[in-house]
């Protein structure tokens, strides 16, 4: 069951985004400006987009503001990926998710000003390679994650543990 | 719809001048619309899209791995009405805040500022009035699945 979601949840790196069969999912180059979330909604601004501590999002050609979620490293966000291009124009090729709760995007590929290709938004998994060493998932290595597991178990309540 | 308006407009003005630190940017804070937003700490990706389906504790380690991974965390109210965190108390961190990490799935009652733009609920904390633990207990329904083991 795992191995199966955890294939979903690998994006293919085939030329244009993947589809997730999301709901609502539509796939698209989108090209927009790199902005800090919170300092484009209500003026609280930082240096260097909060440099890397603020979420981060795309204002699109029509001036509509796309919070990015997701990029192409399991379980993390778009933040590592799009810090380096924060107030310039970039093009993701993407998953832009229209929900009735949210509109997403979900940055698969990336493209700076001057750059000739697209490259994966995969920042987020080779600098904790970087740090932590190579892992094939991330996320059952790191130590963060192991902290708050080990205080409360993996159902986050004390003393609750899965089934043997 | 469990989300309160408490506060006049006038009392919004005031409120969020004395919640924003001094700044160059202070003088082109927008305000938003004072809120009480009571609901489950969830991950934004997983939620919205549908692809976690579990809430409470079978959701709680893919939430953890998400959040710490830098996917930004949101509240899902009862009414399934979700808003996006961008801000905790003084802290503007929301990438990976330990603060929310530690908290992921708990049923939490904030006090905060409210900003809506195109189609998403951005929400910045003053501070957390209340937080009840995780009360989904999904694992009786759905045991461990997905990504708990």
């Amino acid at each position: 069951m795992l191995a199966s979601a955890l294939a979903v949840f690998a994006a293919p790196r085939a030329q244009g985004a993947e589809s997730w069969g999301i709901e609502g999912e539509r796939a698209a180059i989108v090209k927009g400006k790199v902005v800090d979330l919170l300092c484009e909604i209500s003026g609280r601004c930082a240096p260097d987009c909060g440099g890397g501590t603020r979420q981060l999002g795309l204002i699109d050609a029509d001036g509509k503001l796309l919070p990015a979620a997701k990029s192409n490293t399991l379980f993390a966000g778009a933040v590592v990926d799009l810090l380096p291009f924060c107030g310039k124009t970039v093009e993701a090729d993407a998953l832009v998710i229209e929900s009735p709760r949210m509109r997403l995007l979900f940055v698969q590929k990336l493209k700076g000003p001057g750059d000739k290709e697209f490259k994966a938004a995969e920042a987020f998994g080779d600098q904790w390679t970087k740090k932590h060493g190579k892992a094939d998932e991330w996320f059952r290595k790191d130590p963060d994650v192991k902290t708050v597991i080990a205080a409360d178990g993996v159902f986050g309540i004390k003393g609750l543990e899965p089934a043997k | 719809m469990f989300r309160r308006i408490v506060l006049s407009t006038s009392l919004i003005l005031s409120g969020f001048a004395l919640g924003v630190s001094p700044s160059p940017a202070a003088a082109e804070t927008k305000a938003g619309q004072r809120v009480t937003v009571e609901g489950e700490l969830v991950d934004t990706w997983c939620s919205v899209t549908g692809i976690m389906f579990a809430t409470g504790t079978a959701h709680h380690q893919c939430a953890i791995w998400c959040a710490v991974g830098g996917i930004p965390v949101s509240i899902k109210d009862k009414d399934d009405k979700t808003y996006l965190v961008l801000r905790v108390g003084d802290d503007d961190v929301s990438v990976a805040n330990p603060k929310i990490v530690k908290i992921q799935t708990h049923q939490v009652t904030v006090d905060g500022e409210l900003i809506e733009r195109d189609g998403v609920r951005y929400l910045l904390v003053d501070k957390v009035a209340d937080d009840k633990g995780i009360v989904n207990l999904t694992h009786d329904d759905n045991g461990i699945v997905p990504f708990g083991e």
